[in-house]
């Protein structure tokens, strides 16, 4: 303790100063009233006394100064002065520090966003009590290996009977529809991601709610339990985060259900990756939940469900994997019929877990490895950068240190001073990189495909995260500060300092191999993502122009889901029609139909078709895109006719099955023929027959991935879909025309949620997500890796710049102008630029070529993209080059001699 | 570069802080009444320079053998009182103990 104390009050005295000399002057005036007053009780006379009692204590700055000393407080001036020496050489070289900053700032922060998205898949536990307890429980095939999902009688017996758990809970997802209402009888819905978990879910994993409480097996028996848990996201964006949510009812699937409480933040449920569940409910609501699906409170050797548990207290993965394996071969013995070769396959499950036959915990640990290694590869190229430029400014004040050392300053002292100078200089980039680290979560929205529901991994900068960047950081700063310093301190006296003054003499003449090699790698480096974000960039802009099949303007479609309503065909074609039958009477509605897929959503339907001699598959079938659609669609989504008819509502299941076809489908299945009247089988050659009644142009209905425009459009009487898109055309605004909508199928059905309402311009918009992000992405890393490879070009040269000087001298002095040395300098920049660009070159056309799938509209070798790219890199390096070689260029020949 | 200093502790420092401690055993005391107390306990014939007292009394403070804080003297004047830690009475057993086997190798040498 009085060590501390003490300690303390060294600290006190270090970072306080002023009040330490302070207390220090009352001291010393106390103690030689005292001793004034005590001489006078003696019998001096006051005057006399006084002077005795000063001359006593003797010169009191003395004293003051060994305390000083002893206080640390020449340290502290030292340390001062070395910031202020360092402050006065960084407003000097300003353009050094912006280097620093920006290519430190940005490797250390991409760092912490790297580590923080690994962080969030392989380390940061769930949000759940003692998460190291947690373990998943899998089927594995005895045979194979391979690890399944669980029936649940065999979930039920190994919860009851196997006695391997203290806990075990199952869980399964599904998309639902939710309507929340809004009171004065309104409801807002939408489809969300629910998943219906074990009745005991939340309390397995002892999780606490935010607000309310969890349901639990004693609230009600199963199927009387109308429950639902919200996810916090889901209460802040759809309930405002009121706390009165609790005991309030929503509609889910059109059965009323009762909030009893809300997830923390940050609980997304057991699994790892996968949809983000908006809602909880009890399994034993299942028939409500997943109306018509196969009942999933039964059902062995294998199922749907994903199980977790909770180990006894004191056992762990491998013993619990003994007795539950043991367990299952009971299970066999006593159900050979379902449960044969069924094993069981135990897995820790504390940050969450996925079927590791699906999803290989290997291949999340290896790219995470990659991501981390290629990040730090990154800053170790900033770093060695950084280095070699402080060493070429070191060099270049080698004078400046020799005569210091000579003049008696010790190594140590100036390897601090240079170590402090760096530390200094690299600080903006530490705070730039933390700040940067900190954008990791807000950003990752506009990194997450936009699927039907949220996907990510929530990166959070947690104490892990933080300990991680900083110790990235410091290793960063240290080798950076260090590396100088420690040059430095080989500066020596005599000999040394001679050649440390004639810096350079018998070094070689050419920047080392590896620095070469080094600098030309990151010039090929930063081209070839330079090339990627250019080719993406031509794409964009190609598709502007380019024609999108369909006409996208005065259009809004808005979808919903009647399957998860519980209606069955008759009952989906009924509604199907009547909405179409409301719509169309609306002011302003010139054309209204269904379709799924709608153009740019993400969903997609293959089908396969059989034409006789037209088979080049395995099967002997084509694919095609499917799309099924309601009558009238042509109009309706912006089509163009080219030959027959649209469908009909005569196109139904007693008439004979038709398609319409799309311009490229019917030259693929038909060249050369009339494609109108033509007939295919679905699926295959003893599959059912189909003709075509009609064609219409190719249209795009996405943009990434789709090579094809072959397409089949099939009517919906006869291809019936319990999930579809109401595309209208429309001359009103789309707010409006939506509003409208809303209340059309609130009219027929007001428990079903209508969803993904938008016009379908912004659909296309949408639809270009993916292309635009990749631009800013490669983008950022192309310029990122051209900064750095700038300031690795400017290292080098102004390193050489600093060694060659003497020569320059000479060859100055032997009638060589500045433009001669220039030219001289700049040649070994200007060789290691064009091997960099000639190999960036070729690997951008070799990208170029990997990435013609996702390019549509442009040549993979797009002239525009290869004059441009070089140009500028051809700029940078110009740059990176002459400025540090202009200073040799200005050299006077004598003084340049002098430094001999 | 300041002047090499020696980091070592000379004899001379060692013993005044053995003295500082050895005062302070008693009862808290500001610094006038440390040197006062010295030069009693020595029966007049030590005077300990204030130049070598301060430092110490500094030194032991950042060490932890003694804290100090402000107090209002018998006279009413304010003065910064010393007192002896945990530690410093231990760091006073181990010095003494220290100090009497240097005295008595000495005396061994020099009466022998």
């Amino acid at each position: 303790m009085s060590a501390w104390k003490g300690l303390l009050a060294r600290a006190r005295s270090i970072l306080r100063p002023g009040d330490a000399e302070a207390r220090l002057d009352e001291e010393f005036r106390f103690h030689v009233e005292t001793q004034t007053e005590h001489l006078i009780r003696e019998g001096v006379p006051p005057a006399e006394a006084r002077r005795q009692a000063l001359l006593a204590f003797g010169a009191v700055e003395g004293h003051r100064e060994a305390m000083r000393d002893e206080r640390g407080a020449r340290y502290l001036d030292d340390l001062r002065a070395d910031v202020r020496y360092a402050l006065k050489s960084i407003r000097r070289h300003p353009g050094f520090i912006l280097a620093a900053t920006l290519t430190l700032g940005l490797g250390i922060g991409v760092n912490g966003i790297v580590f923080g998205y690994v962080n969030s898949i392989l380390f940061r536990p769930v949000p759940a009590h003692a998460p190291g307890e947690l373990a998943a429980l899998f089927t594995r095939d005895t045979r194979t290996g391979a690890t399944g999902a669980v029936g649940y009688d065999d979930f039920v017996d190994f919860r009851d009977r196997s006695g391997a758990f203290a806990g075990l809970a199952a869980m399964t997802g599904t998309p639902v529809n939710l309507m929340v209402p809004q009171g004065a009888g309104n409801a807002i819905g939408d489809m969300v991601w629910a998943e219906i978990v074990t009745e005991d879910f939340f309390s397995v994993l002892g999780t606490r709610p935010a607000i309310g409480r969890f349901f639990t097996a004693a609230d009600a028996p199963q199927g009387g339990n109308p429950f639902v848990v919200l996810s916090y996201l889901t209460w802040q964006r759809r309930f405002q985060g009121d706390p009165q949510v609790l005991g309030r009812s929503v509609r889910i699937n059109g059965r009323e259900f009762v909030v009893t409480g809300v997830a923390p933040p940050g609980f997304r449920g057991m699994r790892r990756l996968g949809f983000w569940p908006e809602v909880w409910m009890p399994i034993g609501m299942q028939p409500i939940v997943q109306p018509g699906a196969p009942n999933l409170l039964h059902g062995r050797g294998g199922g749907p469900l994903l199980v977790v548990g909770r180990l006894r207290p004191g056992a762990d993965l491998d013993g619990t994997q003994v007795m539950a394996a043991e367990f299952a071969r009971q299970l066999e013995a006593a159900y050979p019929r379902s449960n044969a070769h069924v094993g069981v396959r135990v897995l820790a499950a504390a940050v969450g877990f996925e079927n590791p036959s699906i999803i290989k915990p290997q291949i999340l640990v290896l790219s995470s490895a990659l991501g981390i290694f290629g990040s730090l590869i990154v800053l170790a190229i900033i770093c060695a950068n950084l280095a070699v430029l402080q060493l070429a400014r070191t060099a270049s004040r080698a004078r400046e240190i020799a005569i210091r050392l000579s003049l008696g300053c010790s190594r140590g002292r100036l390897a601090r001073q240079l170590f402090v100078e760096s530390l200094m200089m690299s600080a903006p980039g530490v705070a730039l990189g933390a700040v940067m680290m900190r954008l990791a979560s807000p950003l990752e929205p506009y990194f997450t495909p936009k699927l039907a529901f949220q996907v990510g991994l929530a990166p959070t900068a947690d104490a892990r995260v933080m300990l991680f960047t900083g110790a990235i950081a410091v290793a960063a700063v240290m080798v950076f500060g260090l590396i100088p310093a420690v040059r430095a301190g080989r500066f020596g006296l005599g000999t040394h300092a001679a050649s440390a003054l004639g810096a350079g003499r018998s070094d070689v003449q050419r920047p080392s191999r590896t620095r070469s090699v080094l600098v030309a790698s990151q010039l090929a480096l930063a081209v070839m993502p330079l090339i990627a974000a250019s080719l993406f960039v031509r794409s964009l802009s190609m598709a502007d122009t380019v024609n999108l099949g369909f006409e996208p303007r005065d259009r809004v479609m808005v979808s919903m889901n009647v399957g998860l309503q519980g209606y069955d065909q008759a009952r989906g074609l009924r509604f199907y029609e009547e909405v179409l039958r409301r719509t169309r009477m609306l002011p302003g509605v010139v054309a209204a139909s269904f379709s799924y897929p709608a153009p740019f959503d993400t969903n997609d339907r293959a089908v396969r078709l059989y034409v006789e001699g037209r088979a080049n598959s395995s099967d002997g079938t084509v694919g095609a895109q499917g799309t099924f659609v309601a009558d009238d669609f042509i109009p309706a989504l912006g089509l163009r006719l080219q030959a027959g008819r649209d469908f009909t509502p005569g196109d139904d299941a007693d008439a004979p099955l038709a398609m319409v076809v799309s311009e490229s489908l019917a030259s693929r299945l038909w060249p050369g023929k009339s494609p109108v009247g033509q007939r295919a089988r679905y699926g295959g050659a003893s599959g059912p027959e189909v003709s075509v009644i009609g064609v219409v142009g190719d249209a795009k209905f996405a943009v990434i991935g789709e090579v094809s425009t072959t397409r089949a459009y099939l009517p919906l009487r006869q291809r019936y879909r319990d999930w579809e898109t109401l595309v209208v055309h429309t001359r009103d605004t789309p707010a409006s025309t939506l509003a409208a909508l809303r209340e059309v199928i609130a009219g027929i059905d007001p428990s079903l949620p209508p969803f993904g309402a938008l016009t379908m311009e912004q659909a296309v918009t949408n639809g270009f997500f993916s292309s635009r992000m990749a631009v800013a992405i490669a983008s950022f890393f192309g310029l990122l890796a051209l900064l750095i490879a700038s300031v690795g070009l400017y290292a080098v040269v102004a390193r050489s710049v600093v060694e060659r000087t003497q020569e320059m001298g000479v060859r100055i002095a032997l009638g060589l102008t500045p433009r001669g040395v220039l030219a001289h300098l700049m040649r070994d920049g200007a060789r290691l630029g064009l091997i960099g660009l000639a190999f960036g070159l070729a690997g951008g056309l070799g990208l170029a070529r990997a990435m013609a799938g996702v390019l549509p509209g442009v040549s993979p070798a797009d002239p525009l993209t290869f004059t441009v790219v070089p140009a500028a890199l051809i700029v940078v390096v110009a740059i990176a080059t002459f400025v540090p070689a202009r200073r040799a260029a200005r050299l006077d020949a004598a003084a340049a001699l002098r430094t001999e | 570069m300041s002047p090499h200093r020696p980091s070592e502790p000379d004899p001379l420092r060692g013993s005044i802080d053995l003295l500082v401690l050895k005062a302070l055993s008693l009862e808290p005391m500001h610094g006038w009444g440390i040197g006062a107390r010295i030069q009693q306990m020595s029966r007049g014939r030590l005077d300990v320079n204030q130049g070598s007292l301060y430092p110490a009394l500094q030194r032991l403070e950042h060490r932890g053998d003694i804290e100090s804080a402000w107090q209002t003297t018998e006279n009413n004047r304010r003065a910064r009182y010393y007192t002896l830690t945990a530690r410093g009475r231990r760091e006073l057993g181990h010095q003494l103990e220290k100090w009497k086997r240097f005295t008595q190798a000495i005396s061994l040498i020099v009466e022998g």
